[in-house]
């Protein structure tokens, strides 16, 4: 009891010291984080609520524009588009990245070239993608509908010059680009699935196909998730492909959601609107990312 | 001694009276004091232009330095601007590239009202355009406007008859046909026509020249002849798709300077471009020459009539947050870059002023390599020139709506009269009512 008086102030030193510590370890990447992205979205959430045009002052105009969002059909159009082109490019991107994941995890000659090949497109930049896509998509000229002619399509699609095909190419060229990213996350999580369980399973009498739902799939479940998280941030807020691409034309055939904020603030200075929207977009995100991190705490336990 | 304090004490706060209305700015500045203001401008290397303006007003002021500020070309230029703006860190005098966002600035009180600039200029044409509630928020110091560029060598290889100032666009249509068809038939792969992907080859046209067109009214009935011929020639392989224009990104400046096209639509900044491209290398040296754009109806057409344009003047304005003592200079500079002075300067570097005088047309012609023909005088010198951006709150959100409205319509995708109903739709419930 005696003690206790004179512990508590050395208690709390010794607190105050690793306080100290923690923050001035923290505090250098901090106040970058609070001053280029904390505050501007604190703001973000503010200026939602105004009818701020970049100029004067900020007026408060309450829930007008959401209200606006809920009529505006270019809204919609934008949000069906983001939806359209998620709903496509996270199986196709996850299926083509376990692809190349399983392949490139044997012990094949030349396998590290093939893996850098793999990663390629997501190392290179996004303008000499975007360039060099649409010339091969190009409907008259291009490489790919030649190919198409060759091997008897009469009528080749219009890619992104038809307002049916456009987001399909963007897609493709989504696709491609990181698929090679996410191979890589899949390769290291391949490399942690132990090998007895494949000998065990083998010895068993399991086929390929077997041994690939019961052992790899499991296995991977955590890397899938990270996965599926990461590429539905990423397909939500897709932008520079698009704007590079097609610029979410024909007509408003690819427009997303983020290029419509970016149109409304950046071209028209409607950024209180362009706020808005982008809550809105911030909110998709957030409830999708929180409802799988729910299944996924389910299926643990 | 005792005396003497009180009268210090006086004598020092006469002297700081004295000092502080020194700094109060009620005094005239004097007017040959050394002075620097700055100059908003864009990809400095390879637009003289500014460069233009500030030598020549040094040599009648050369008390004033005007020091360029560079800022990104395109339409970054004004996303850059806006925000210096905003966050007072721009230029004291800044260009506006064309009237699109000239209500941003000003309803936003980022001009300084010139007016007493204004009514010392005489009559240029295009002051009315910055004019808001009888008051000028800027002047204009250069005015291009639409002409059609044509190719005289592939017209005689064709043998088709050049453009001789008759032209309507269904005349333009039929000679884009018969020069492909001509083309062709001597081997050639060069098209009629090359029509560039912006909104205004078709939208600039339209709004300039049909009675009664609006922009602002929502209704845009008055494009679909436009647009039906552009279709006919995509059609008919005359001139390139869009699709390929688009795709490939084809630049008009290789389109026609390279000979691929004998007909190419283009505002009158393109001289200045294709005599420079001629001289470095980078364009075919042939014989070339501008026709008055092709006109509505025969109205306007022959060259005893004047034809119907479009193109926004380009204008210079002041930064409100300029400091009291340079106030004047600024004005002075814009009084000059209106001014005939520097139109005489900017015509010799190919640029066409916002005032063309015979003193301009003279240097212009008189550049090496500018054709000397009869027509292309006509054409440079006789036009009225419609904006293509009314000045409103409404013009960026209906000229972003009707850009999606061009791609919709020339990539086929809709039928023109399904997408001219959507963009009206679409005008009514997104932009006017706002």
């Amino acid at each position: 009891m005696a003690t206790l008086p004179r512990t508590r102030p050395r208690n709390r030193r010794l607190v105050w010291r690793n306080t100290v510590a923690g923050w001035s370890f923290i505090l250098p990447n901090f106040i970058g984080f609070a001053v280029l992205t904390l505050l501007p979205v604190a703001v973000l959430f503010y200026v939602a609520f105004t009818s701020w045009n970049v100029f004067g002052v900020a007026e408060w105009t309450g829930t007008a524009n959401f209200q606006r969002m809920w009529g505006d059909a270019s809204f919609w159009t934008a949000l069906r588009n983001t939806v359209y082109y998620t709903a496509f490019h996270i199986p196709l991107t996850l299926a083509a990245a376990l692809g190349l994941a399983l392949l490139l995890n044997r012990k094949l000659r030349g396998v590290r070239f093939f893996r850098t090949v793999a990663f390629f497109p997501y190392v290179t930049s996004i303008v000499a993608i975007a360039i060099v896509w649409n010339q091969l998509f190009s409907p008259e000229y291009g490489p790919i509908n030649a190919l198409l002619r060759a091997v008897g399509v009469d009528d080749p699609p219009g890619w992104t010059t038809s307002s049916t095909w456009s987001m399909p190419a963007v897609i493709i060229v989504g696709t491609w680009r990181y698929m090679g990213y996410y191979m890589l996350l899949f390769l290291a999580g391949l490399q942690t699935i132990p090998a007895q369980l494949y000998e065990a399973a083998q010895t068993d009498g399991a086929s390929a196909w077997q041994r690939f739902v019961h052992v790899t799939i499991p296995g991977l479940r955590h890397t899938t998730f990270f996965v599926t998280v990461l590429l539905t941030i990423e397909s939500f807020k897709v932008f520079d492909l698009i704007l590079l691409m097609t610029g979410g034309g024909p007509g408003q055939s690819t427009l997303v959601l983020s290029q419509y904020i970016y149109q409304k603030g950046f071209e028209e200075n409607q950024f209180g609107y362009a706020s808005a929207v982008s809550i809105v977009l911030f909110a998709i995100c957030f409830g999708i990312t929180v409802i799988q991190f729910m299944v996924n705490k389910r299926g643990n336990s | 001694m005792k005396r003497a304090i009180p009268a210090v004490i006086s004598a020092a706060a006469a002297l700081t009276l004295v000092l502080a209305g020194c700094g109060g700015g009620d005094e005239p500045v004097d007017p040959n004091a050394p002075v620097t203001i700055t100059l908003a401008g864009w990809s400095l290397a390879s637009t003289p232009e500014f460069k233009t303006l500030a030598d020549g007003f040094k040599a009648t002021h050369p008390n004033v330095t005007v020091e360029l500020k560079e800022y990104a070309p395109g339409n970054d230029y004004d996303t850059q601007m806006i925000t210096d703006l905003a966050a007072g860190t721009a230029p004291d005098v800044y260009v506006m590239k064309n009237l699109r966002n000239f209500y941003t600035y000003q309803s936003g009180g980022q001009l300084l009202d010139v007016s007493d600039v204004t009514s010392g200029l005489g009559s240029v044409p295009a002051l009315a355009s910055y004019q808001v509630d009888g008051k000028a928020y800027a002047v204009p110091y250069r005015q291009d406007s639409w002409v059609l560029f044509y190719n005289k060598d592939l017209f005689a290889k064709a043998k088709v008859t050049p453009p001789d100032g008759s032209w309507t666009w269904d005349d333009y249509t039929d000679a884009t046909k018969r020069l492909h068809t001509g083309l062709k038939g001597v081997g050639s792969k060069a098209t009629g026509a090359y029509q560039h992907t912006f909104q205004s080859t078709v939208q600039g046209f339209a709004l300039a020249q049909t009675p009664g067109a609006d922009l602002l009214s929502g209704d845009f009935g008055y494009l679909k002849p436009y647009y039906e011929r552009s279709l006919d020639l995509q059609a008919a392989g005359a001139q390139p798709t869009f699709g390929t224009a688009k795709t490939n990104k084809l630049t008009y400046q290789a389109q026609f300077g390279k000979q691929q096209a004998a007909l190419l639509p283009m505002g009158t900044w393109y001289v200045a471009t294709l005599l420079n491209q001629q001289k470095s290398g980078d364009a075919d040296k042939f014989p070339w020459g501008i026709a008055p754009a092709p006109q509505f109806d025969k109205s306007t057409t022959g060259t005893s009539a004047t034809p119907v344009t479009f193109g926004d003047p380009t204008g210079l304005g002041i930064n409100p947050k300029i400091s009291k003592s340079k106030t004047a200079a600024a004005k002075a500079f814009l009084q000059y870059a209106a001014g005939p002075d520097a139109g005489k300067a900017l015509a010799g570097i190919g640029i066409t002023p916002a005032q063309v005088t015979d003193a301009v047309t003279a240097t212009l012609f008189g550049l090496d390599g500018v054709p000397q023909d009869e027509l292309s005088k006509f054409a440079y010198t006789k036009h009225t020139i419609k904006p293509e951006n009314p000045v409103s709150k409404h013009t960026a959100g209906l000229q972003n709506l009707l850009n999606e409205t061009h791609s919709t319509i020339l990539s086929n995708s809709k039928g023109v009269d399904a997408a001219l109903a959507e963009a009206q739709t679409r005008a009514k419930n997104e932009v006017l009512n706002q």
